[in-house]
């Protein structure tokens, strides 16, 4: 029998002005569950959660917490949510514990329970040994960890974390996920939005793709990343230098029919009906001088969607 | 369930924490009032036994060796409302254009024919020369009057001088002027302690509700703000807590400033002691005021913070916070009577070295607290404004 859904939204549509963040995205999280939600940058991912936590109201659609609406309470919908922005929501100047102690008394909370929250939500976080450090002697990864702590003080049920390992290196990454697969067995409700691949792979019970607000697929990793045999076989590259225009159209004669090019700024994108027509395009395109740093081809939809408009570099560097 | 009253004072004692965490800058804040009122105290002290007797510089030039211009030079040199020493023309020029002195009077070749003038009797009359800094009006008239005394004073004697010879009081004008100081509290003494110490205090409670501001500014845009709207806070919460937290650390720097003043300089509160402390609060309020105005208004920090700075020192400087009020222009002296700082200031100075009673300061009091709730509620209305557009996402 699955879990009760925590969160849910439903038909939900952000705008900023003209330009639609959000497009009628539909999505339940249930109780126990990571759900993580993937895509590039502008994709509308921070503005769904904007939306679930309740900072921003959607233009239409309804988004409710245990079956309740914000409007309805929302004192006790702000109970529900553990907000866990990009960016370390914490005061630098104040110490560890002042900064959980403050966060704590908006919630509500005081004396000896609050006391006893601090501590406990420090130790989840393994900060006890810094309790009474400034926050501007952290690093950023513990930075990060008191900036979850502050989101688990008044133990919401749902936690709602803003690409919380952006600024975080590898290492700090694993164990920001150990601590999240924790919270999650202890039953909390876990939404995460992240434009890393490997962390919604490794890191979430399901994963929604958003692709210009919309959201184009919602499933398990497993499931999202079976390749799509039937499509066009298509290769991602990153541009050591951007080639002159004179040879992109010289090199776009050569290929025909057979292969598409298309370079914007210094990313690539090579499609071919095959996988030997798209390693034959490749293998013309690298004859005539162009320089790649890196490529990628996408195994499936969570790929393709990640790369159609990712500026990063991408892992796979060439042999 | 938290109460309105426990969540503002939550995010009073946040920021409470927030002033302290960086000590030197708090310390400062203490500081920076005492040394600027200090300073302007003692540019504008005058002891008690020399206010009577100050005496203008200035410098006498002698063009003409008649003894009558000679002993006009004489009583010119030893007036006691001058003090004047004699130089050439060059020198003269020289030193006045550089405003040291501003003022020189020159006796002209032929002045000594003043000696035969007659009331009545048309004479070709020899021009007194008066060189003076383009700056300086006062010390000009000062020294018209003065050279008039003297010289009609020499004309006289020489008339008369047979007649009165003799007599140690002769050509003496035939009245004595005698100076009486008239306020509403005749044993009131000017101290000008009290009144930097009034005027430095309001100046920097008004830099330091900006500084508050400018903090409520740089906090909502970081993540901070966004976790405390995640929160159930209300906005009133918000604001309220940090009107609180402005205006109590507004409220210490006015005790401690006072304090200073008075072991330091005896600024004294002569007047009524409830008249100052509900001036203090209300000065305290507007200080609260002006920084959630800022933060309401300001935009971005930097350009807040310019924009505050120009209308701080403008309200300052129109208000009498820096040299008394009555030393400005009359039409300023009236503008500013549209200004919260006027009123404090007015109400600050009766209670302090004026003797003004409860009632004497009720006005200030009326007119600076009443300022200070407009500006809170048109401040509390913009920020209510902009928090509802970053709601519904600027739509």
């Amino acid at each position: 029998m699955p879990l009760p859904v925590t969160l849910s939204l439903v038909d939900v549509t952000v705008s900023y002005g003209d330009r639609v963040a959000v497009d009628r995205l539909s999505l339940e999280v249930r109780r126990g569950e990571i759900v993580g939600l993937l895509g590039p940058n502008g994709s509308g991912k921070s503005s769904v959660l904007a939306v679930a936590a309740g900072v921003l109201d959607p233009t239409t659609g309804t988004v409710t917490m245990n079956g309740r609406e914000r409007s309805a309470d929302p004192a006790a919908f702000a109970a529900c949510v553990g907000l866990v922005p990009q960016e370390a929501a914490i005061y630098d100047e104040l110490t560890a514990v002042e900064n959980l102690w403050f966060f704590g008394e908006l919630y509500g909370l005081s004396g000896s329970d609050l006391r006893r929250r601090v501590m406990r939500a420090l130790a989840r976080v393994k900060l006890l040994d810094r309790a009474e450090h400034r926050v501007n002697t952290f690093s950023g990864g513990l930075k990060q960890r008191l900036n979850l702590a502050a989101a688990l003080l008044h133990d919401p049920p749902v936690l709602l974390l803003d690409e919380p390992t952006a600024s975080l290196d590898p290492a700090s990454r694993d164990a920001f996920f150990v601590d999240l697969t924790r919270f999650r067995d202890d039953g909390h409700t876990i939404l995460i939005t992240t434009h890393h691949l490997d962390e919604a792979e490794c890191g979430c019970d399901r994963v929604g793709v958003l692709d210009q607000g919309k959201l184009v697929a919602c499933g398990s990793p497993t499931e999202l990343l079976r390749p799509h045999a039937a499509e066009r076989a298509v290769l991602y590259g990153h541009l050591r230098t951007r080639p002159p225009k004179y040879l992109e159209r010289a090199i776009r004669r050569r290929l025909g029919s057979r292969a598409e090019l298309e370079v914007t700024g210094r990313r690539l994108r090579l499609s071919a009906n095959t996988s030997e027509e798209l390693g034959e395009a490749l293998a013309m395109l690298l004859a005539e001088g162009v320089e790649l740093d890196a490529y990628r081809t996408p195994a499936g939809a969570l790929e393709r969607a990640l790369l159609e408009n990712n500026e990063e570099p991408l892992p796979q560097s060439l042999p | 369930m938290t109460s309105r009253l426990q969540l503002t004072l939550a995010l009073a004692r946040k920021d409470w924490r927030l002033f302290w965490a960086d000590r030197r800058s708090a310390v400062l804040c203490f500081i920076v009032p005492v040394l600027l009122a200090s300073a302007f105290g003692m540019i504008f002290h005058r002891p008690a036994h020399i206010t009577t007797g100050s005496k203008l510089p200035i410098l006498v030039v002698v063009e003409d060796d008649d003894p009558f211009t000679r002993q006009a030079a004489a009583d010119l040199l030893n007036s006691s409302r001058f003090d004047a020493r004699e130089v050439t023309r060059s020198e003269a020029e020289a030193a006045v254009s550089e405003r040291r002195p501003a003022v020189a009077i020159v006796l002209p070749a032929g002045f000594s024919r003043l000696k035969n003038w007659r009331p009545g009797v048309p004479n070709e009359r020899p021009r007194l020369e008066l060189l003076h800094h383009p700056t300086t009006t006062a010390e000009r008239q000062l020294a018209e009057g003065v050279i008039t005394e003297v010289v009609m004073k020499r004309i006289v004697s020489e008339s008369v001088g047979n007649f009165m010879k003799g007599r140690e009081d002769a050509p003496a004008p035939p009245f004595a002027i005698v100076p009486a100081s008239v306020s509403p509290h005749p044993q009131a003494q000017f101290n000008s302690y009290s009144h930097s110490f009034c005027g430095m205090t309001l100046q920097y409670l008004l830099f330091w509700g900006m500084e508050s501001g400018l903090l409520l500014l740089r906090e909502r845009q970081r993540g901070v703000w966004i976790r405390i709207r995640a929160s159930a806070a209300p906005l009133s919460c918000v604001i309220a807590g940090k009107a609180l937290a402005t205006g109590f650390v507004a409220l210490l720097q006015v005790l401690v400033t006072f304090c200073v003043g008075n072991v330091l300089f005896d600024v004294k509160i002569d007047g009524s002691v409830i008249g100052f402390a509900l001036l203090a609060v209300a000065a305290c309020g507007l200080a609260s005021a002006t920084g959630l105005l800022v933060a309401a208004i300001g935009g971005t920090e930097a350009r807040a913070r310019s924009i505050s700075i120009v209308v701080i020192l403008g309200v300052s400087m129109l208000g009498g916070l820096w040299v008394p009020g009555f030393l400005l222009p009359a039409w300023v002296q009236e503008v500013s009577l549209a200004l919260p700082t006027t009123w404090a200031m007015r109400g600050l100075e009766s209670v302090t070295w004026q003797r003004g009673g409860f009632f004497d300061a009720l006005p200030s009091f009326v007119a600076v607290a009443g300022f200070a709730v407009v500006l809170l509620a048109v401040a509390a209305l913009k920020l209510r404004m902009t928090e509802r557009s970053a709601r519904q996402g600027h739509r």
